[in-house]
Protein backbone atom coordinates (compact mmCIF):
# COMPACT_ATOMS: atom_id res chain seq x y z
CA UNK A 1 0.00 0.00 0.00
CA UNK A 2 3.07 2.27 0.24
CA UNK A 3 3.30 5.15 -2.21
CA UNK A 4 6.28 5.16 -4.45
CA UNK A 5 8.54 8.00 -3.33
CA UNK A 6 8.36 10.83 -5.84
CA UNK A 7 11.37 12.68 -7.11
CA UNK A 8 10.84 15.57 -4.74
CA UNK A 9 11.53 19.15 -5.63
CA UNK A 10 13.81 19.39 -8.61
CA UNK A 11 15.29 22.55 -10.00
CA UNK A 12 14.29 22.92 -13.63
CA UNK A 13 15.35 25.14 -16.44
CA UNK A 14 12.84 27.78 -17.43
CA UNK A 15 12.52 26.91 -21.07
CA UNK A 16 9.85 25.20 -23.07
CA UNK A 17 9.54 21.58 -22.02
CA UNK A 18 10.54 19.15 -24.74
CA UNK A 19 8.53 16.07 -23.81
CA UNK A 20 4.86 16.55 -24.59
CA UNK A 21 3.64 14.44 -21.72
CA UNK A 22 5.77 16.31 -19.19
CA UNK A 23 4.56 19.57 -20.64
CA UNK A 24 0.93 18.61 -20.18
CA UNK A 25 1.46 17.40 -16.64
CA UNK A 26 3.42 20.53 -15.78
CA UNK A 27 0.72 22.71 -17.22
CA UNK A 28 -1.98 21.00 -15.22
CA UNK A 29 -0.10 21.17 -11.94
CA UNK A 30 1.24 24.67 -12.32
CA UNK A 31 -2.03 26.12 -13.50
CA UNK A 32 -3.70 24.69 -10.43
CA UNK A 33 -0.96 26.06 -8.19
CA UNK A 34 -1.15 29.44 -9.87
CA UNK A 35 -4.89 29.74 -9.20
CA UNK A 36 -4.30 28.66 -5.65
CA UNK A 37 -1.76 31.43 -5.13
CA UNK A 38 -4.08 33.94 -6.73
CA UNK A 39 -6.94 32.83 -4.51
CA UNK A 40 -4.75 33.17 -1.42
CA UNK A 41 -3.59 36.62 -2.46
CA UNK A 42 -7.20 37.75 -2.81
CA UNK A 43 -8.12 36.42 0.60
CA UNK A 44 -5.06 37.64 2.46
CA UNK A 45 -4.85 41.09 0.96
CA UNK A 46 -8.34 41.79 -0.25
CA UNK A 47 -7.34 42.58 -3.82
CA UNK A 48 -9.06 41.89 -7.12
CA UNK A 49 -7.37 39.60 -9.59
CA UNK A 50 -8.01 37.99 -12.92
CA UNK A 51 -5.81 35.40 -14.57
CA UNK A 52 -6.36 33.96 -18.02
CA UNK A 53 -4.38 30.97 -19.27
CA UNK A 54 -4.52 29.06 -22.53
CA UNK A 55 -3.81 25.36 -22.32
CA UNK A 56 -1.45 23.56 -24.72
CA UNK A 57 -4.58 22.09 -26.29
CA UNK A 58 -6.12 25.48 -26.83
CA UNK A 59 -8.70 25.46 -24.06
CA UNK A 60 -8.88 28.51 -21.83
CA UNK A 61 -8.76 28.48 -18.03
CA UNK A 62 -9.58 31.60 -16.07
CA UNK A 63 -9.72 32.66 -12.47
CA UNK A 64 -11.21 35.92 -11.26
CA UNK A 65 -12.13 37.64 -8.06
CA UNK A 66 -14.80 38.97 -7.78
CA UNK A 67 -15.23 37.46 -11.26
CA UNK A 68 -13.30 37.29 -14.50
CA UNK A 69 -15.62 39.37 -16.66
CA UNK A 70 -15.88 42.40 -14.38
CA UNK A 71 -12.10 42.65 -14.09
CA UNK A 72 -11.53 42.12 -17.79
CA UNK A 73 -14.15 44.71 -18.74
CA UNK A 74 -12.75 47.16 -16.25
CA UNK A 75 -9.30 46.69 -17.71
CA UNK A 76 -10.30 46.92 -21.33
CA UNK A 77 -12.57 49.89 -20.93
CA UNK A 78 -10.29 51.63 -18.51
CA UNK A 79 -13.32 52.76 -16.59
CA UNK A 80 -13.42 52.46 -12.85
CA UNK A 81 -16.11 50.06 -11.57
CA UNK A 82 -19.48 51.50 -10.56
CA UNK A 83 -19.41 52.45 -6.91
CA UNK A 84 -23.04 51.82 -6.08
CA UNK A 85 -24.68 50.65 -2.90
CA UNK A 86 -25.90 47.52 -4.67
CA UNK A 87 -22.37 46.66 -5.61
CA UNK A 88 -21.26 47.10 -2.03
CA UNK A 89 -24.00 44.81 -0.84
CA UNK A 90 -23.11 42.19 -3.38
CA UNK A 91 -19.44 42.47 -2.47
CA UNK A 92 -20.15 42.19 1.24
CA UNK A 93 -22.32 39.15 0.70
CA UNK A 94 -19.72 37.50 -1.49
CA UNK A 95 -16.91 38.24 0.93
CA UNK A 96 -18.88 36.71 3.78
CA UNK A 97 -19.44 33.50 1.90
CA UNK A 98 -15.80 33.39 0.82
CA UNK A 99 -14.81 33.77 4.47
CA UNK A 100 -16.98 30.81 5.40
CA UNK A 101 -15.59 28.69 2.62
CA UNK A 102 -12.05 29.53 3.58
CA UNK A 103 -12.61 28.46 7.17
CA UNK A 104 -14.22 25.25 5.94
CA UNK A 105 -11.19 24.66 3.74
CA UNK A 106 -8.79 25.37 6.57
CA UNK A 107 -10.62 22.94 8.79
CA UNK A 108 -10.57 20.11 6.33
CA UNK A 109 -6.93 20.70 5.47
CA UNK A 110 -6.10 20.46 9.16
CA UNK A 111 -7.99 17.19 9.42
CA UNK A 112 -6.14 15.90 6.40
CA UNK A 113 -2.81 16.81 7.90
CA UNK A 114 -3.73 15.09 11.16
CA UNK A 115 -4.69 11.91 9.36
CA UNK A 116 -1.47 12.00 7.36
CA UNK A 117 0.50 12.22 10.60
CA UNK A 118 -1.48 9.33 12.00
CA UNK A 119 -0.61 7.34 8.90
CA UNK A 120 3.07 8.04 9.45
CA UNK A 121 2.81 6.93 13.05
CA UNK A 122 1.16 3.70 12.01
CA UNK A 123 3.81 3.11 9.36
CA UNK A 124 6.51 3.63 11.95
CA UNK A 125 4.80 1.20 14.28
CA UNK A 126 4.60 -1.41 11.58
CA UNK A 127 8.27 -0.91 10.80
CA UNK A 128 9.19 -1.49 14.45
CA UNK A 129 6.90 -4.48 14.68
CA UNK A 130 8.31 -6.14 11.60
CA UNK A 131 11.78 -5.85 13.09
CA UNK A 132 10.68 -8.34 15.72
CA UNK A 133 10.89 -10.86 12.93
CA UNK A 134 7.82 -13.01 13.10
CA UNK A 135 8.07 -14.81 9.82
CA UNK A 136 4.39 -14.51 9.11
CA UNK A 137 4.58 -10.75 9.10
CA UNK A 138 6.89 -10.77 6.11
CA UNK A 139 5.43 -9.89 2.75
CA UNK A 140 3.61 -12.82 1.24
CA UNK A 141 5.98 -12.94 -1.70
CA UNK A 142 8.85 -13.75 0.62
CA UNK A 143 7.26 -16.78 2.21
CA UNK A 144 7.93 -20.35 1.30
CA UNK A 145 5.18 -22.73 0.29
CA UNK A 146 5.01 -24.46 3.62
CA UNK A 147 4.94 -21.19 5.50
CA UNK A 148 2.19 -19.94 3.25
CA UNK A 149 0.09 -22.99 3.92
CA UNK A 150 0.55 -22.64 7.66
CA UNK A 151 -0.32 -18.99 7.48
CA UNK A 152 -3.32 -19.74 5.38
CA UNK A 153 -4.57 -22.21 7.93
CA UNK A 154 -4.07 -19.77 10.77
CA UNK A 155 -5.89 -17.09 8.85
CA UNK A 156 -8.78 -19.45 8.17
CA UNK A 157 -9.04 -20.12 11.86
CA UNK A 158 -8.98 -16.42 12.62
CA UNK A 159 -11.65 -15.84 10.06
CA UNK A 160 -13.87 -18.42 11.71
CA UNK A 161 -13.33 -16.85 15.08
CA UNK A 162 -14.20 -13.43 13.75
CA UNK A 163 -17.42 -14.77 12.29
CA UNK A 164 -18.27 -16.50 15.54
CA UNK A 165 -17.58 -13.41 17.56
CA UNK A 166 -19.66 -11.31 15.21
CA UNK A 167 -22.58 -13.67 15.55
CA UNK A 168 -22.14 -13.70 19.29
CA UNK A 169 -22.30 -9.93 19.51
CA UNK A 170 -25.27 -9.83 17.24
CA UNK A 171 -27.18 -12.21 19.46
CA UNK A 172 -26.15 -10.33 22.58
CA UNK A 173 -27.49 -7.11 21.17
CA UNK A 174 -30.76 -8.69 20.35
CA UNK A 175 -31.00 -10.03 23.88
CA UNK A 176 -30.08 -6.66 25.26
CA UNK A 177 -32.77 -4.91 23.33
CA UNK A 178 -35.32 -7.49 24.32
CA UNK A 179 -34.35 -8.39 27.82
CA UNK A 180 -31.85 -6.14 29.54
CA UNK A 181 -28.80 -8.32 29.17
CA UNK A 182 -25.43 -6.51 29.35
CA UNK A 183 -24.88 -4.52 26.20
CA UNK A 184 -22.08 -5.63 23.94
CA UNK A 185 -19.33 -3.32 22.78
CA UNK A 186 -21.37 -2.90 19.60
CA UNK A 187 -23.29 0.05 20.92
CA UNK A 188 -20.72 1.61 23.13
CA UNK A 189 -18.18 1.61 20.33
CA UNK A 190 -20.52 3.51 18.10
CA UNK A 191 -20.94 6.15 20.70
CA UNK A 192 -24.64 5.61 21.17
CA UNK A 193 -25.34 6.13 24.83
CA UNK A 194 -26.93 3.05 26.26
CA UNK A 195 -28.42 2.35 29.60
CA UNK A 196 -26.12 1.58 32.49
CA UNK A 197 -22.74 2.53 31.12
CA UNK A 198 -21.10 1.06 34.21
CA UNK A 199 -21.64 -2.34 32.66
CA UNK A 200 -19.81 -1.44 29.52
CA UNK A 201 -16.18 -2.36 29.79
CA UNK A 202 -13.76 0.19 28.41
CA UNK A 203 -11.99 -0.99 25.31
CA UNK A 204 -8.78 -2.67 26.35
CA UNK A 205 -5.70 -3.90 24.71
CA UNK A 206 -4.46 -7.29 25.77
CA UNK A 207 -1.48 -7.37 23.48
CA UNK A 208 1.85 -7.72 25.20
CA UNK A 209 3.64 -5.63 22.66
CA UNK A 210 3.15 -1.96 21.99
CA UNK A 211 -0.53 -1.61 21.25
CA UNK A 212 -1.69 0.53 18.41
CA UNK A 213 -4.49 2.98 18.97
CA UNK A 214 -7.31 1.01 17.51
CA UNK A 215 -10.02 3.49 18.04
CA UNK A 216 -13.55 2.26 18.01
CA UNK A 217 -14.59 4.97 15.71
CA UNK A 218 -18.12 4.23 14.78
CA UNK A 219 -17.75 3.66 11.10
CA UNK A 220 -21.14 2.13 11.12
CA UNK A 221 -21.05 -0.94 9.00
CA UNK A 222 -17.29 -1.06 8.79
CA UNK A 223 -14.93 0.91 6.68
CA UNK A 224 -14.33 -1.33 3.73
CA UNK B 1 9.51 29.12 1.70
CA UNK B 2 7.86 30.50 4.82
CA UNK B 3 8.48 28.93 8.16
CA UNK B 4 5.22 29.87 9.77
CA UNK B 5 1.90 28.71 8.48
CA UNK B 6 -0.21 31.68 7.43
CA UNK B 7 -3.86 31.73 8.35
CA UNK B 8 -6.10 31.87 5.33
CA UNK B 9 -7.92 35.09 6.24
CA UNK B 10 -7.74 38.79 5.55
CA UNK B 11 -4.65 40.27 7.18
CA UNK B 12 -5.90 42.91 9.58
CA UNK B 13 -2.57 44.57 10.20
CA UNK B 14 -2.10 47.19 7.45
CA UNK B 15 1.66 47.09 7.14
CA UNK B 16 1.78 43.31 7.30
CA UNK B 17 -0.87 43.15 4.63
CA UNK B 18 0.95 45.56 2.36
CA UNK B 19 4.24 43.67 2.80
CA UNK B 20 2.53 40.35 2.07
CA UNK B 21 0.88 41.85 -0.96
CA UNK B 22 4.17 43.05 -2.42
CA UNK B 23 5.88 39.70 -1.89
CA UNK B 24 3.07 37.52 -3.10
CA UNK B 25 2.24 39.68 -6.06
CA UNK B 26 5.84 39.40 -7.22
CA UNK B 27 5.74 35.64 -6.72
CA UNK B 28 2.47 35.32 -8.59
CA UNK B 29 3.79 37.22 -11.59
CA UNK B 30 6.86 35.03 -11.59
CA UNK B 31 4.69 31.91 -11.61
CA UNK B 32 2.61 33.17 -14.53
CA UNK B 33 5.76 33.90 -16.47
CA UNK B 34 7.22 30.45 -15.74
CA UNK B 35 4.02 28.73 -16.75
CA UNK B 36 3.94 30.62 -20.00
CA UNK B 37 7.56 29.79 -20.85
CA UNK B 38 7.62 26.17 -19.69
CA UNK B 39 4.47 25.23 -21.52
CA UNK B 40 4.69 27.62 -24.41
CA UNK B 41 1.27 29.08 -23.82
CA UNK B 42 -0.36 32.52 -23.74
CA UNK B 43 -1.47 34.00 -20.46
CA UNK B 44 -2.17 37.25 -18.71
CA UNK B 45 -2.69 38.45 -15.15
CA UNK B 46 -4.37 41.62 -13.92
CA UNK B 47 -4.24 42.81 -10.33
CA UNK B 48 -6.20 45.74 -8.90
CA UNK B 49 -5.15 46.83 -5.46
CA UNK B 50 -5.74 49.76 -3.12
CA UNK B 51 -1.98 50.35 -3.16
CA UNK B 52 -1.74 51.36 -6.81
CA UNK B 53 -4.04 53.46 -8.95
CA UNK B 54 -3.15 51.47 -12.06
CA UNK B 55 -3.55 47.71 -12.23
CA UNK B 56 -0.47 45.55 -12.21
CA UNK B 57 -0.37 43.57 -15.43
CA UNK B 58 1.55 40.62 -16.85
CA UNK B 59 3.15 40.50 -19.31
CA UNK B 60 2.39 44.16 -20.02
CA UNK B 61 -0.61 46.20 -21.13
CA UNK B 62 -0.24 45.40 -24.81
CA UNK B 63 0.45 41.73 -24.21
CA UNK B 64 -2.52 41.43 -21.87
CA UNK B 65 -4.79 43.12 -24.35
CA UNK B 66 -3.73 40.65 -27.00
CA UNK B 67 -4.55 37.71 -24.79
CA UNK B 68 -7.85 39.23 -23.74
CA UNK B 69 -8.88 39.84 -27.34
CA UNK B 70 -8.08 36.23 -28.08
CA UNK B 71 -10.14 35.27 -25.03
CA UNK B 72 -13.12 37.38 -25.96
CA UNK B 73 -13.10 36.01 -29.48
CA UNK B 74 -13.90 32.54 -28.16
CA UNK B 75 -17.52 31.42 -27.91
CA UNK B 76 -19.18 32.23 -24.59
CA UNK B 77 -19.43 28.60 -23.67
CA UNK B 78 -15.74 28.00 -24.18
CA UNK B 79 -14.90 31.02 -22.08
CA UNK B 80 -17.05 29.98 -19.15
CA UNK B 81 -16.34 26.26 -19.23
CA UNK B 82 -13.19 26.52 -17.19
CA UNK B 83 -13.96 29.87 -15.61
CA UNK B 84 -13.94 30.04 -11.88
CA UNK B 85 -14.23 32.64 -9.15
CA UNK B 86 -13.15 32.57 -5.53
CA UNK B 87 -16.18 30.75 -4.25
CA UNK B 88 -16.14 28.12 -6.95
CA UNK B 89 -12.43 27.63 -6.66
CA UNK B 90 -12.45 27.20 -2.90
CA UNK B 91 -15.33 24.76 -3.21
CA UNK B 92 -13.22 22.74 -5.64
CA UNK B 93 -10.34 22.73 -3.17
CA UNK B 94 -12.63 21.59 -0.39
CA UNK B 95 -13.98 18.75 -2.51
CA UNK B 96 -10.48 17.61 -3.43
CA UNK B 97 -9.30 17.76 0.18
CA UNK B 98 -12.36 15.79 1.27
CA UNK B 99 -11.49 13.06 -1.24
CA UNK B 100 -7.93 12.89 -0.01
CA UNK B 101 -9.11 12.79 3.58
CA UNK B 102 -11.45 9.92 2.86
CA UNK B 103 -8.68 7.94 1.20
CA UNK B 104 -6.22 8.69 3.98
CA UNK B 105 -8.71 7.55 6.61
CA UNK B 106 -9.31 4.35 4.70
CA UNK B 107 -5.59 3.68 4.43
CA UNK B 108 -5.08 4.40 8.11
CA UNK B 109 -7.92 2.12 9.03
CA UNK B 110 -6.36 -0.67 7.01
CA UNK B 111 -3.02 -0.10 8.73
CA UNK B 112 -4.70 -0.20 12.13
CA UNK B 113 -6.52 -3.37 11.31
CA UNK B 114 -3.33 -4.97 10.07
CA UNK B 115 -1.83 -4.46 13.51
CA UNK B 116 -4.92 -5.95 15.11
CA UNK B 117 -4.81 -8.89 12.75
CA UNK B 118 -1.20 -9.72 13.56
CA UNK B 119 -1.93 -9.42 17.23
CA UNK B 120 -4.88 -11.76 16.90
CA UNK B 121 -2.66 -14.24 15.12
CA UNK B 122 -0.47 -14.35 18.20
CA UNK B 123 -3.25 -14.77 20.66
CA UNK B 124 -4.99 -11.55 21.36
CA UNK B 125 -8.66 -12.09 21.96
CA UNK B 126 -11.51 -10.76 19.92
CA UNK B 127 -13.74 -9.92 22.85
CA UNK B 128 -12.93 -6.23 22.99
CA UNK B 129 -13.53 -5.50 19.36
CA UNK B 130 -16.66 -3.76 18.23
CA UNK B 131 -18.81 -4.87 15.34
CA UNK B 132 -17.24 -2.39 12.98
CA UNK B 133 -13.76 -3.58 13.92
CA UNK B 134 -14.73 -7.22 13.46
CA UNK B 135 -16.25 -6.42 10.12
CA UNK B 136 -13.12 -4.68 8.89
CA UNK B 137 -10.88 -7.33 10.38
CA UNK B 138 -12.83 -10.03 8.57
CA UNK B 139 -12.47 -8.12 5.34
CA UNK B 140 -8.75 -7.76 5.83
CA UNK B 141 -8.29 -11.43 6.63
CA UNK B 142 -10.20 -12.27 3.46
CA UNK B 143 -7.97 -10.01 1.42
CA UNK B 144 -4.90 -11.65 2.84
CA UNK B 145 -6.29 -15.12 2.26
CA UNK B 146 -6.94 -14.23 -1.37
CA UNK B 147 -3.35 -13.19 -1.81
CA UNK B 148 -2.04 -16.24 0.00
CA UNK B 149 -4.12 -18.60 -2.11
CA UNK B 150 -2.96 -16.89 -5.25
CA UNK B 151 0.66 -17.16 -4.21
CA UNK B 152 0.31 -20.79 -3.17
CA UNK B 153 -1.26 -21.64 -6.51
CA UNK B 154 1.44 -19.88 -8.45
CA UNK B 155 4.18 -21.60 -6.47
CA UNK B 156 2.57 -24.97 -6.92
CA UNK B 157 2.23 -24.36 -10.62
CA UNK B 158 5.86 -23.43 -11.06
CA UNK B 159 7.00 -26.32 -8.87
CA UNK B 160 4.98 -28.90 -10.78
CA UNK B 161 6.30 -27.71 -14.08
CA UNK B 162 9.86 -28.53 -13.03
CA UNK B 163 11.78 -31.76 -13.46
CA UNK B 164 11.02 -34.27 -10.73
CA UNK B 165 14.15 -35.56 -8.98
CA UNK B 166 14.35 -39.26 -8.24
CA UNK B 167 14.32 -40.35 -4.61
CA UNK B 168 12.32 -37.42 -3.50
CA UNK B 169 9.75 -39.57 -1.82
CA UNK B 170 12.09 -41.11 0.66
CA UNK B 171 12.64 -37.93 2.59
CA UNK B 172 11.32 -37.64 6.09
CA UNK B 173 8.54 -35.27 6.97
CA UNK B 174 10.87 -33.08 8.94
CA UNK B 175 13.47 -32.40 6.32
CA UNK B 176 10.79 -31.90 3.69
CA UNK B 177 9.41 -29.12 5.79
CA UNK B 178 12.78 -27.71 6.55
CA UNK B 179 13.64 -27.33 2.93
CA UNK B 180 10.37 -25.79 2.07
CA UNK B 181 10.27 -23.53 5.07
CA UNK B 182 13.36 -21.71 3.98
CA UNK B 183 11.69 -20.24 0.97
CA UNK B 184 11.26 -21.59 -2.48
CA UNK B 185 14.75 -21.06 -3.87
CA UNK B 186 15.39 -22.24 -7.38
CA UNK B 187 13.39 -25.38 -6.60
CA UNK B 188 15.93 -27.45 -8.45
CA UNK B 189 14.97 -31.08 -8.36
CA UNK B 190 12.29 -30.60 -5.76
CA UNK B 191 9.11 -32.38 -6.27
CA UNK B 192 5.99 -30.52 -5.41
CA UNK B 193 5.58 -30.85 -1.69
CA UNK B 194 2.27 -31.64 -0.18
CA UNK B 195 1.69 -30.20 3.24
CA UNK B 196 2.93 -32.78 5.69
CA UNK B 197 -0.32 -33.03 7.54
CA UNK B 198 -3.78 -32.90 6.17
CA UNK B 199 -5.35 -30.24 8.29
CA UNK B 200 -8.99 -31.05 8.27
CA UNK B 201 -11.80 -29.09 9.73
CA UNK B 202 -10.93 -30.45 13.15
CA UNK B 203 -7.62 -28.70 13.21
CA UNK B 204 -8.73 -26.83 16.24
CA UNK B 205 -9.36 -29.83 18.38
CA UNK B 206 -6.48 -32.16 17.60
CA UNK B 207 -2.82 -31.41 17.71
CA UNK B 208 -1.58 -31.56 14.14
CA UNK B 209 1.48 -33.63 13.36
CA UNK B 210 3.37 -30.79 11.77
CA UNK B 211 3.15 -28.87 14.98
CA UNK B 212 5.14 -31.49 16.84
CA UNK B 213 7.63 -31.65 14.02
CA UNK B 214 7.94 -27.92 14.06
CA UNK B 215 8.44 -27.77 17.78
CA UNK B 216 11.19 -30.36 17.47
CA UNK B 217 12.95 -28.48 14.73
CA UNK B 218 12.72 -24.87 15.71
CA UNK B 219 15.56 -23.42 13.73
CA UNK B 220 15.07 -25.16 10.45
CA UNK B 221 11.75 -23.76 9.75
CA UNK B 222 12.34 -20.15 10.44
CA UNK B 223 12.43 -18.00 7.38
CA UNK B 224 15.23 -15.97 8.87
CA UNK B 225 17.21 -15.55 12.05
CA UNK B 226 16.59 -18.59 14.23
CA UNK B 227 17.62 -16.82 17.40
CA UNK B 228 14.32 -15.02 17.87
CA UNK B 229 11.65 -16.19 20.15
CA UNK B 230 9.75 -18.85 18.39
CA UNK B 231 6.30 -17.52 17.98
CA UNK B 232 3.67 -19.35 16.05
CA UNK B 233 0.78 -17.85 14.29
CA UNK B 234 -2.43 -18.32 16.12
CA UNK B 235 -1.21 -19.03 19.59
CA UNK B 236 -3.57 -19.79 22.41
CA UNK B 237 -5.66 -16.75 22.80
CA UNK B 238 -8.85 -18.58 23.15
CA UNK B 239 -7.86 -21.36 25.44
CA UNK B 240 -9.85 -23.84 23.52
CA UNK B 241 -7.42 -24.26 20.69
CA UNK B 242 -3.78 -24.95 21.24
CA UNK B 243 -2.50 -26.18 24.49
CA UNK B 244 -0.10 -23.79 26.15
CA UNK B 245 2.46 -26.55 26.38
CA UNK B 246 3.62 -25.50 22.93
CA UNK B 247 5.04 -22.27 24.11
CA UNK B 248 8.47 -22.58 25.69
Amino acid sequence: MAKKPSMGRQKIKIAKIEIKNHLQVTFSKRRSGLFKKASELCTLCGVEISIIVFSPAGKVFSFGHPNVDSIVDQFLSRNPPPNTTTRHLIDAHRNASVRDLNSQLTQILNELEAEKKRGETLDHMRKLASQRKYWWEKPIDELGLNELEQLRDSMEVLKKNVTNQTDKLFVEDKLFVEGNVNPSPFFSANGIAMVDSAEIKPYQMNASSTPPHVQNIGYGHGFF
Amino acid sequence: MTRKKVKLAFIANDSARKATFKKRKKGLMKKVSELSTLCGIDACAIIYSPYESQPEVWPNTAGAQRVLTQFKRMPEMEQSKKMVNQEGFIRQRIAKAAEQLKKQCKDNREKEMTEVMYQCLTGRGLQNLAMADLHDLGWLVDQNLKEIHKRIDSLKKSASSQVVAPGGSSKSATSEMARNGGGQGPGAGQQEQKPVVDLGADAMQSRPQWFTDWVNNPNENMGFGGDDQMMLPFGDGHGAMWSSAFFP
